[in-house]
């Protein structure tokens, strides 16, 4: 047998089990996608019709909306503390793994349950930071978060941070630890200050790091919906609804399954597109 | 001098980075901290205003409640379910990574863009798909039917992962076995597999974790507390007309906690695991 065959069959259990629980299943969203499958009517072809009907819906369009807030803040707010995070960790000497243990201890708490976890912390009637929000001169009143739109936003984008900052370090802080530090040293006989070493030497060197990060938090956000179900499932009023809720919507509420898919698709196309133009940014750096 | 020089000396400032990872760290480990306090609150304390932080009067309340739940039933569930998941994808991964990466075929690096391509999907987008195939299969709650879709979830990434740590193994040492007599199957078995001990227990530890965190398809997918995994159960507790947050912290810290020992003790390979994924995306 020629190596090459030899490869092929290891890899075959793999490449089938795929084409079952990928492929096929893809095939059958496009499918659904085209017809009216809704539990009332006869099943049967309904051409463009599920997309035009999402297309004109204004809550998809909210959902939609909302989604972007709610990934753009949480990609921001972890690139920006996972990079200063990273920064420092890669200065220091001593404790380092003890940090480092510390600082990635949020990843291991289950999406759900940090949801769970933020809404006790914020609740106005036990939670703990709204209590420190009340003593620190903040308001005088314990402030009802999950009971206005931009708060109970913000509040799902910190939980949702939370428990990706880890993440995020981890991928800038190896990309730091990648750098020559001979590349320092000359910058700093150069007479080089710190500031300047990050602009110059640290940032266009971690930038592949970044973007992989950015690509993949912003990613998993996008779709998940984990903590937003245990924090609010969407309220109020809808303000934190995003496009995952709007599909689940579709299977356990409406009983849609072609409106349904016709979501799956588009959120498929919308996280292909970003995927695809990040990647191709990563590899042309 | 003014702003930008004392910015300057705060930024240059040997102490500073310490600061910041002190500051940043106990903000980050505060709310596991602060669940672990709360699960030893009696009820009526952990429904007070002003809030505590440490209990008045500690108690195993919260612990004794939950172990006469059923939300006891879906930790044990949860144990299946990641245990399951965890040894399909090894079973599955380990030849198909070694395969590509060892003896690469017309058609390999299609093969990984086929998994690269899978991870870009979302779940939520197959979600009615699965439910449709499911229903046909009628395998909606049973193990098995998470046990498939949490496969599905981990197996593409975790391709990625172990195909990483293969690339870095020795080609002469599968040379050495082969010349001894090994057959190519048991070069792969006894040698390859044996000294990759290491990246594969990344694997599966990462694995276990991403699938006992699991979620959204358990909610769809299991209707009873026989089947549920604990993500389900830890709702138990949150009821309509009040939350048992001392109860509800005390699950809380049993879900988190095999997830901090093995990042306690294995974080140095999960994060060579993570990264290796990541990085050669």
């Amino acid at each position: 047998m020629k190596d090459s065959t030899f490869g092929f069959l290891l890899t075959i259990p793999g490449l089938v089990f795929l084409t079952i629980v990928v492929a096929f299943p893809l095939g059958l969203l496009f499918s659904l996608s085209f017809l009216r499958y809704d539990f009332i009517h006869p099943i049967t072809f309904h051409g463009l019709r599920n997309y035009v009907e999402v297309l004109n819906n204004r809550v998809f369009w909210l959902s939609l909306r909302n989604t972007i807030i709610y990934s753009g803040g949480t990609t921001t707010l972890t690139l920006l503390i996972g990079l200063l995070l990273a920064v420092s960790a890669a200065r220091i000497k001593r404790f380092s793994a003890l940090f480092r243990t510390l600082l990635i201890l949020p990843w291991a708490v289950p999406l759900v349950v940090s949801g769970l976890v933020w809404r006790w912390m914020l609740d106005p009637g036990v939670g703990v930071y709204n209590y420190i929000l009340t003593q620190v001169g903040f308001s005088r009143e314990p402030i009802n978060i999950f009971g206005e739109p931009t708060l109970a936003m913000i509040g799902c984008i910190l939980s949702d941070s939370w428990t990706r900052i880890p993440f995020m370090f981890i991928v800038i802080l190896a990309g730091i630890k990648s750098i020559p530090p001979d590349l320092y040293e000359a910058a700093r006989v150069d007479g080089a200050n710190r500031i300047a070493t990050f602009r110059n030497i640290t940032l266009p060197l971690v930038k592949k790091s970044m973007l992989t990060g950015t690509l993949i938090t912003s990613m998993f956000s996008f779709r998940t919906i984990d903590n937003i179900w245990s924090m609010t499932r969407g309220g109020p009023a809808k303000a934190t609804y995003v496009i995952g809720l709007n599909l689940i919507d579709y299977l356990i509420r409406y009983q849609n399954l072609g409106f349904g898919a016709a979501i799956g698709v588009i959120m498929l196309g919308l996280i292909s597109i970003f995927a695809t133009l990040i990647v191709y940014y990563i590899l042309k750096e | 001098m003014g702003l930008a020089s004392k910015l300057e000396g705060i930024v240059e400032s040997e102490v500073t980075p310490y600061i910041v990872l002190s500051v940043f760290s106990a903000v980050m480990v505060s709310p596991i901290i602060l669940i672990f306090f709360n699960s030893f609150k009696t009820l009526h304390e952990a429904l007070s205003w002003p809030p505590t932080i440490i209990p008045s009067q500690p108690t195993l309340e919260a612990y004794v409640k939950v172990i006469n739940s059923p939300v006891l039933l879906t930790l044990r569930n949860s144990l299946i379910i990641a245990s399951g998941t965890t040894f399909l994808v090894l079973a599955l991964g380990l030849p198909t990574a070694y395969g590509i990466s060892k003896y690469s075929f017309k058609g390999s690096k299609f093969a990984m863009l086929f998994f690269l391509a899978s991870r870009i999907i979302p779940p939520l987008s197959l979600l009615i798909p699965f439910y449709i195939m499911m229903t046909w299969l009628k395998l909606t709650n049973t193990f098995q039917c998470l046990i498939i879709l949490d496969t599905y979830l981990a197996f593409p990434l975790m391709v990625w992962i172990l195909k990483a740590f293969f690339d870095d193994f020795e080609r002469d040492l599968i040379d050495a076995a082969l010349v001894d007599g090994c057959s190519r199957l048991g070069a792969f078995l006894r040698v390859a597999i044996p000294l990759s001990a290491v990246g594969i227990a990344a694997v599966g530890i990462i694995t276990f974790l991403w699938t006992w965190n699991e979620f959204v398809y358990a909610m769809i997918f299991t209707a009873t507390e026989d089947i549920a995994p604990v993500t389900i159960g830890i709702f138990h507790f949150v009821g309509d007309e009040v939350i048992e947050w001392n109860s509800l912290s005390a699950v809380g810290i049993f879900t988190s906690l095999p997830a901090i020992i093995f990042f306690i003790f294995a974080q140095k390979y999960i994060i060579e695991g993570m990264t290796k994924g990541a990085i050669k995306l």
